[in-house]
């Protein structure tokens, strides 16, 4: 059972510890909160509660519900807590809590406690003794306004309301998990660029002058796996004897043709398909459209899904600093369908609809 | 013809109870107060026209609220609110 209460009187220790005892348990386990004499070299008086008493009670039934869904065993729950004015050493907290063995009944009495301290809307002003002002104190545990979890720093990137806007940009609502992928990605799609800017630099910086830019890749030692041994009588101390480019700018050259396979494979699939292909066909060419790619309806599908695919993987980690992209694309065409919303007043329509009948009588 | 747009709700006031406890209690120099407030509003915002409304302003930022008995865990959610409802003004705790 649960005993929780919120009292003006003297807390009775004794009846406490009977209500939480049962025949079944071998452990009860008990706090008591006392009032100290003194702070900071000031005498307490007395001490004066208050609290918001429904929600304290209601977070006080809540510590009880994750005490017994953390420790089943437990039998009883006490937690009462002294409201008012409480003088110098008396009980202003007690909690118990009694189970078959001692260490639920010990972890759950610490663990109420923790919870007390930190999320029951219960106050202590502190009244001393002489001409100090009383205090209201603090429990380091308390909970605190919490105000970060929004990770989006918003202020960072305030909109320049004065330049012009392109019109290819839109404006999005989106919640800080998107924001986060957005930027996530952005960052991604950096770090590859830097990464095969890296690449060929490593290369070139490795040249010497004298080798002509055809055998530039050949030569490049980035990205080698090489195995070295020593040979017998050899008069250099070291000589490679196999060296392994699995990938790097020098296997370039090497790769299959994932375009040509693809088709190769898939070829026979796609022309017995015909009956779903139209369907499929003006879906795909609908999207197509929609993301700015022009494709002709005879090209292999998955090489235009992958296209698609390229496309929103584009658009994923593209920022305003890549408008480059979107210039040198073709998404300006739908610009003609855009329309006015101009607004016709009654006798402009008038004037419209006689011009009309004149002109076709 | 008239198109009225039935989408573009206006936010709606309501009056909502705000309790004051502890040191919020004394500075505000009341236990409970009627405010009226946007139904919809972010935790933050709201606690800042408490705040004003009520002289708060030298231990604002320790403070929290409770929206019917249950912390606003985090000032950056919005809260909707209707008529009546409670909502405490929770200075740091110090029971035990």
């Amino acid at each position: 059972m649960n005993h929780i209460k919120l009292i003006d009187c003297p807390i009775d220790v004794t009846y406490a510890i009977n209500l939480i005892s049962d025949p079944s348990c071998g452990a009860s386990s008990i706090f008591i909160g006392t009032t100290r004499d003194s702070f900071q070299g000031k005498k307490v008086v007395s001490l004066a509660y208050e609290a918001y008493e429904n929600m304290a009670l209601k977070e006080m039934d809540k510590i009880c519900s994750d005490l017994r869904a953390t420790w089943p065993d437990l039998k009883h729950i006490l937690i009462y807590h002294r409201l008012g004015t409480v003088p110098e050493n008396e009980a202003s907290v007690v909690i118990a809590a009694s189970a078959p063995h001692r260490s639920a009944a010990l972890k759950a009495v610490t663990f109420a406690i923790d919870q007390l301290k930190s999320r029951v809307p219960i106050w202590k002003k502190e009244i001393y003794e002489g001409n100090h002002d009383a205090e209201w104190k603090e429990n380091s545990e308390s909970i605190r306004p919490k105000k970060s979890l929004s990770s989006f720093n918003y202020s960072v990137c305030k909109v320049d309301e004065s330049r012009v806007v392109s019109r290819n940009l839109v404006q999005i609502r989106a919640n800080d998990c998107e924001l986060k992928n957005r930027v996530e990605c952005f960052f991604k799609r950096k770090r590859a660029e830097i990464n095969s800017c890296n690449v060929i630099d490593f290369k070139q910086s490795n040249l010497s002058s004298n080798i002509n830019s055809d055998t530039e890749v050949d030569v490049s030692c980035a990205r080698t796996q090489s195995t070295i041994s020593k040979q017998e009588q050899s008069n250099c101390h070291l000589k490679v004897r196999r060296a392994t480019n699995r990938c790097g700018p020098q296997q370039m050259q090497f790769r299959p043709e994932y375009k040509h396979e693809l088709s190769r494979l898939t070829a026979s699939r796609v022309s017995t398909n015909e009956v779903g292909e139209s369907l499929q066909n003006s879906r795909l060419h609908s999207i197509e459209t929609y993301m700015g790619l022009t494709s002709k309806n005879n090209e292999n599908i998955i090489n235009r899904i992958k296209n698609v695919e390229n496309r929103i993987l584009l658009l994923e980690s593209t920022s305003p600093e890549y408008q480059h992209f979107f210039e040198q694309s073709c998404m300006d065409q739908p610009e003609k369908k855009i329309k006015t919303n101009k607004t016709y007043s009654a006798h402009e329509l008038r004037v419209y609809i006689h011009r009309k009948n004149k002109e076709c009588p | 013809m008239v198109f009225v747009n039935m989408n573009t709700s206006r936010p709606v006031s309501v009056d909502i109870h705000v309790l004051f406890f502890a040191k919020c209690r004394e500075l505000s120099q009341t236990t409970r107060s009627v405010f009226t407030v946007p139904s919809e509003i972010r935790a933050s915002d709201l606690l800042d026209k408490i705040v004003i409304q009520f002289g708060l302003t030298t231990i604002r930022h320790n403070l929290i609220i409770a929206h019917n008995e249950s912390f606003v865990e985090n000032l950056n959610d919005s809260i909707f609110l209707k008529d009546g409802d409670e909502l405490a003004v929770i200075p740091p705790l110090s029971g035990g």
